[in-house]
């Protein structure tokens, strides 16, 4: 075993990975930076990197879950603690029902035979072409129209009761209504992506567990998934990012109390004012989610989970 | 420990037969050996019997009770995979465990009994390690193991040794049959590997195409072999197959062929109940040829000499015929000089030669 060593590069070969570097880290630094900064720092345009931090920006994004008064500010109008929550159910809530969902049915399609397979296969993906905005309107109208329940019903009822308001109950501007379009939209790719994963499994590991004694669930959730936990992960990551970063469905079919966080940063530049300040610090705020679920669902992404599984 | 019994089972994948109607018994207690070149059926045999297939007809029956409908852990069965089929995830203890787990046996004797077998096995240091960090050997044993630790009343092994190196699965074999005598089970094993029927199998069941050609213990096959699809099959060198015809040569039986004449010993003779003039495919085995040149002989011309220690296998031709010939390797044999070479003829094997059917 020899040293590993790195033969020395071409100059140009370091110009152009630093180049990289800073087109890719170049605009988020731009953006921490500019979080720190109030307004009037950001667009006099003076000096770069002299001025004198503030967290003035963060506390008016953060007005709504702060437990003191703020000096800077008459009234909390901007309400992202309510949208980061928001966000984080339906994004979270989403991701976990389009996996559950995703894996048992890519297995089904991948292991088992019925009338139909191919066809379900192969028109799932398709539903996946359509483009979000041509199915806005159609969803639009039944989640404010036909999903809902009477509010004399005994549900709808209950629900009016509970929660208050008015009208009937219906799904438009609840978690339930974007969570179901999200888990809608996201399904067909993450079961294209499990069904790859879930064919790398050996057979013959599902026919020992059967002989082991194992019924199908057992086979499915104590054999197959530990080992598509790779895939898992990847999808995940898909899922909640696009779930996350979602607009156009979200802004149509949210109301105030179930706004996201694309939302709410689009709803603070108007044409009189642009708060760059506080969209900056939004924006920091918003990609520390991904970010750490990111991290944290990449671990499970180990590749050759099966070696040792068969053969030698 | 059941008496396994299949009673006109078949198999068909669509229009395709894999096996046609198939009658079996697979003694109590006993160590059969399925064996048939690649493709005969004899796996697809015994994933029927596991119950990872379902049989398009026919029956088999545990003690005179049918099965077929019986889900695989309903049969009592524990089987060795020929890719051993490890789970990645588990380590080895919990791999050899997972039947147990899922059976909610005690921890305690689950501990028990894994141990027990391990230590049988010489895994015991493994327990904690990942199928990944073993080799192949170490994960067979597992695999074995993990049936073991069961105690089902059958174990099947579906060609367990195919993926071992040649001197490994000389180990194995040697191994396998020390279990099989310390275990009182019924076992089904299945190879195309003849050396390992051989050696292990208290009783042979040569399959070809789906059918059961013959079934027997190692030492009938080898020396009453029914037809020549076993004859050819059992036995390392295989047989040699010449055409011939059966001639009396005054009041003596003869067989002869394109560069050979040799007699038929008495018991032959009275086996071949009369007629003359027929055409027969001869069978000799390497082994039946001597060096010892006083009785009957053949000229053979010797193209190459495998040499494999104490003894050689000569690639010989007769006319056209290629013919191998197992001897000493004492006296050195030069490539390319004929040579007479005697023949036992009461080894001399005639088969018909329109049905393959021993005579």
């Amino acid at each position: 075993m020899a040293a590993q060593t790195h033969t020395r590069q071409h100059p140009a070969f370091y110009a152009i990975l630093v180049m990289l570097i800073f087109m890719a880290v170049g605009p988020i630094v731009l953006m921490l930076i500019n979080s720190f900064k109030l307004d009037v720092d950001i667009i006099s345009g003076t000096g770069g990197l002299l001025f004198l931090p503030t967290i003035q920006n963060y506390e008016t994004a953060l007005c709504d879950v702060l437990p003191y008064e703020l000096d800077h500010l008459d009234f909390c109008a901007l309400k992202f603690g309510g949208a980061f929550v928001n966000s984080l159910i339906i994004a979270l809530v989403s991701t976990l029902l389009t996996l559950i969902i995703g894996c048992m049915a890519a297995y089904a399609l991948v292991r088992f035979r019925f009338m139909g397979r191919d066809v379900a296969s192969v028109s799932t993906l398709m539903l996946r072409m359509v483009p979000p905005a041509v199915l806005l309107v159609p969803v639009f109208g039944l989640w404010n129209n036909e999903f809902c329940l009477d509010r004399d019903g005994l549900l709808g009822g209950a629900i009016r009761d509970t929660f208050g308001g008015r009208g009937d109950v219906c799904l438009a501007g609840t978690h339930s209504g974007i969570i179901l379009i999200y888990v809608a939209m996201n399904l067909p790719f993450v079961i294209w992506i499990l069904q790859s994963f879930i064919v790398q499994v050996p057979r013959q590991l599902e026919e020992a567990a059967r002989m082991d004694g194992a019924g199908p669930f057992q086979v499915f959730f104590l054999v197959v998934l530990p080992l598509i936990k790779p895939g898992l992960a990847a999808a995940a990551i898909f899922t909640f990012r696009i779930a996350w970063n979602e607009y156009l469905l979200a802004s149509a079919l949210s109301d105030r109390d179930t706004k996201t966080v694309p939302i709410l940063i689009v709803n603070n530049m108007s044409e009189f004012n642009v708060e760059w300040g506080v969209i900056m610090a939004t924006g920091m705020l918003l990609a520390i989610p991904p970010i750490v679920f990111t991290l944290f669902a990449s671990r499970q992404i180990i590749t050759g989970m099966t070696a040792g599984a068969v053969k030698g | 420990m059941p008496e396994i019994v299949f009673d006109g089972v078949e198999k068909s994948y669509g229009s395709v037969r894999v096996l046609p109607p198939l009658d079996l018994t697979l003694h109590d207690g006993e160590f059969t050996v399925l064996v048939g070149p690649s493709g005969c059926g004899k796996s697809t045999t015994l994933r029927i019997l596991a119950g990872l297939e379902t049989l398009s007809g026919g029956e088999i029956y545990f003690d005179g009770k049918p099965i077929s409908a019986l889900e695989p852990k309903e049969r009592d069965i524990a089987m060795v995979f020929q890719d051993y089929a490890l789970y990645p995830h588990m380590n080895i203890a919990r791999n050899m465990s997972f039947a147990l787990r899922l059976a909610k046996t005690p921890k305690a004797e689950i501990d028990a009994k894994v141990q027990r077998v391990a230590d049988m096995l010489n895994i015991g240091h493994l327990l904690a390690r990942k199928p990944a960090e073993l080799s192949g050997g170490q994960r067979q044993r597992v695999a074995m193991g993990r049936a073991l630790v069961r105690d089902a009343g059958t174990f099947l092994f579906d060609e367990p040794l195919s993926n071992l190196d040649a001197k490994l699965r000389g180990k194995m074999r040697t191994e396998l049959a020390e279990m099989r005598d310390s275990i009182e089970k019924n076992m089904v094993y299945v190879t195309h590997d003849q050396v390992e029927a051989m050696t292990l199998g208290d009783r042979i069941v040569v399959m070809n195409e789906g059918v059961v050609q013959q079934q027997g213990t190692p030492e009938e096959l080898f020396k009453e072999p029914r037809n020549l699809f076993v004859a050819g099959f059992i036995g390392s060198p295989s047989m040699n197959f010449m055409e011939g015809a059966l001639v009396d040569i005054g009041g003596e039986m003869h067989v002869q062929g394109a560069g050979f004449d040799l007699p038929l010993d008495a018991t032959t003779r009275t086996r071949l109940d009369t007629a003359t003039d027929r055409n027969v495919t001869v069978g000799i085995r390497p082994s039946s040829f001597t060096t010892d040149t006083s009785g009957a002989t053949v000229e053979l011309r010797v193209i190459v000499a495998e040499y494999l220690g104490a003894q050689s296998v000569l690639v010989t031709k007769l006319g056209k015929t290629e013919l191998l010939v197992e001897t000493q390797s004492t006296a050195p044999f030069k490539s390319g000089v004929t040579q007479s070479f005697g023949v036992n003829t009461d080894e001399i094997m005639l088969f018909d030669r329109s049905t393959g059917l021993r005579l």
